[in-house]
């Protein structure tokens, strides 16, 4: 009985180090952000660490095109089960079923999405696609907890500062400086 | 979604406000500015209000979307609700009354009971502009800009407005197609 | 002193000759309205209505902003550089000044008494400033809190001896500049004029000749902090010295 509660103490310390590492990263384990248009070209790139290894141009251009395919995929290959086709005087004559018919989704109501997310023992990828088509990818620490709310507020953060500004055309790289800040100053606010 | 609730998401997004006079006003210069740079030729003007609302709407969805976090609509009947209900009443803090459906689903009509933009409008008593002014036309240009972003091709046009002497304003809206998205087609 | 004011340019809006003004004041007299027009049978006209209906009325910032935004990308089309767009940008402001300078007058004017009673007295609304000074402040504090709900930050005079006619207007983050973030090659350019043209005209309309002129100002925590220049003309500079001498505020 002792024993095992020093243990839980001794676990939660373990746990509270851990987060207190992931305060002094800063940011709350927020490493960087991706977007990418409808058409997968990348828009935007950004650390939110110091210090952080960054990938070439090009790599972030293959990344974003690579995902946006691989996002695809995953939307077609979702597995689709038979369904019972509803009787209706329209289908009565055989030639008319196709095998189309027969099949749906699981729990139809549901739209299909595609990736929502990746992770390593390392990092997590998070990949949020507005219903305009546009995605928007997080890079985190495995352990940040709360990271919808942090991509929702990028959204907004987005549609503030991105979509008022006229001089930001649409489906181009995003270069708004109060996007930038006000994405950095809410990011720092956090921890 | 229950209309009920889709109400409740029109009233509850958070929004920041600015007076309405502001609105009013900066609208109104940016028609006048149309009449001037088209020597009131008024189709043109029109043509080019649409064009402004859809440059507007493809954009607007964006913060639509993010401000009140609603998902995609089950069918277009939906789609109107959210407009009236939510849209009009996030962006405007009017809600236009949905009717007039066609038994096909894919047409309606908003009703507006108010229309802020037109608040202190009178329009130019020239014998012209009461018969091919649309004073409010940009609204139609934002919702076939927005809708168009969620895969939704619509035609809206205005039928009547209180400037011109109607008794109400009214806009049209008709379903086109619903468009593909970028997904190969899934099977024969 | 109560002659009408002069405009030293106009630019009516609506239909071409009136100015704008005159115009706005006969529809505020007695003539309730064109015998051309159309009305609703329900009367929904602006002579059926009270002016101070939408007072307090409030409508979304971001409206304001993609409204202002497109105005901002259509007058870019037709423009050959970052001046030239100021100067559009001031030009839209301007009979938005005009407008809501009657606005204000109006406002400030009628108390619980009838909208009639009260508008019909517009010829000569008792309160237009007459002195520099009143009529900054009327800008510094009733015009910017009617329209951005708030006073302007700060009003200068030039501290110079050679421009005395200049005086600052600060707003530390306006309004109609929020979400805007200027391409670096147009750093020069504050969107803030169509405010300053805003300005110019409730200027022009209390007789007062100026140019009005927007400038970025930043500080580290004001980013978009702006300085509107105003600078009055030489006729107004000489009628200030007349009236300062005959006591007049």
């Amino acid at each position: 009985m002792y024993n095992l509660e020093f243990e839980n103490t001794i676990m939660f310390l373990n746990y509270t180090i851990a987060l207190s590492d992931l305060g002094t990263l800063s940011n709350m384990g927020v490493f960087s952000l991706i977007i990418i248009n409808k058409a997968g070209g990348l828009i935007y790139q950004r650390e939110f660490q110091a210090g952080l290894r960054k990938l070439s141009t090009n790599d972030y251009l293959v990344l974003a095109g690579t995902f946006h395919g691989v996002h695809a995929i995953t939307r077609s290959i979702t597995p689709k089960i038979p369904s019972v086709q509803p009787p209706s005087p329209a289908t009565s004559s055989p030639s008319t079923t196709t095998p189309a018919a027969s099949h749906s989704y699981p729990n139809p109501g549901v739209p299909v999405t595609g990736l929502d997310y990746l992770e390593t023992d390392k990092f997590r990828l998070t990949c949020f696609q507005t219903l305009t088509g546009t995605k928007f990818l997080l890079f985190t620490d495995p352990l940040t907890g709360n990271v919808d709310t942090i991509v929702q507020k990028i959204y907004e953060l987005y549609a503030d500062f991105v979509m008022k500004n006229p001089f930001y055309q649409i489906e181009m790289p995003v270069r708004c400086e109060a996007f930038d800040r006000h994405l950095g100053a809410w990011l720092r606010g956090r921890t | 979604m229950s209309s009920n609730k889709t109400s409740r998401i029109g009233e509850e997004t958070r929004v920041d406000k600015v007076n309405a006079e502001l609105v009013t006003l900066t609208y109104g210069t940016i028609v006048a500015q149309l009449c001037q740079d088209y020597d009131s030729n008024y189709q043109d003007v029109n043509k080019q209000l649409e064009k402004m609302g859809y440059n507007i709407g493809m954009r607007l969805i964006e913060d639509f979307l993010a401000k009140s976090g609603v998902g995609r609509c089950a069918n277009f009947r939906d789609t109107a609700d959210m407009i009236a209900k939510v849209g009009f009443k996030i962006f405007l803090n009017v809600t236009p009354t949905v009717t007039n459906w066609t038994s096909d689903n894919t047409q309606f009509s908003l009703i507006f009971e108010e229309n802020p933009l037109a608040d202190f409008v009178e329009l130019p008593d020239d014998g012209r502009a009461q018969d091919e002014l649309w004073f409010s036309n940009i609204l139609c240009g934002v919702l076939r800009g927005a809708l168009e972003m969620v895969q939704m091709q619509i035609e809206a046009h205005f039928v009547s407005d209180v400037l011109r002497g109607d008794d109400t304003t009214e806009m049209r809206v008709s379903l086109v197609r619903y468009i593909e998205d970028e997904m190969p087609p899934e099977e024969e | 002193m109560a002659a009408p004011p002069r405009h030293a340019t106009m630019l009516s809006i609506s239909n071409g000759d009136k100015p704008a003004q005159t115009q706005a004041q006969s529809q505020q007299g007695t003539l309730p309205q064109s015998p051309g027009l159309r009305v609703p049978s329900n009367r929904k006209t602006i002579y059926d209505r009270h002016l101070n209906r939408s007072r307090n009325a409030e409508s979304s910032r971001a409206s304001f902003a993609f409204l202002f935004g497109e105005m901002v990308t259509y007058a870019q089309r037709r423009v050959t550089g970052i001046q030239d767009l100021e100067k559009r940008l001031n030009e839209q402001g301007y009979p938005l000044g005009l407008r809501l300078l009657d606005l204000l007058f109006y406002r400030s004017t009628s108390t619980s008494s009838s909208a009639l009673s009260s508008s019909s007295t517009s010829s000569s609304p008792p309160n237009r400033p007459l002195r520099i000074i009143t009529l900054l402040h009327l800008i510094h504090g009733p015009l910017w809190r009617l329209l951005f709900g708030r006073a302007a930050d700060a009003l200068e005079h030039s501290v110079s001896p050679d421009t005395p006619n200049e005086y600052m207007i600060t707003d530390n983050d306006p309004l109609v500049n929020t979400y805007i973030s200027v391409p670096r090659e147009m750093s020069m350019l504050n969107c803030a004029a169509f405010v300053a043209g805003i300005i110019e005209g409730v200027c022009d309309g209390c007789g007062f000749e100026t140019k009005v002129s927007a400038h970025n100002q930043p500080t580290d925590l004001w980013p978009s902090r702006t300085v509107f220049l105003v600078r009055f003309g030489d006729a107004v500079m000489e009628r200030e010295k007349v009236l300062e001498r005959s006591g007049v505020k």
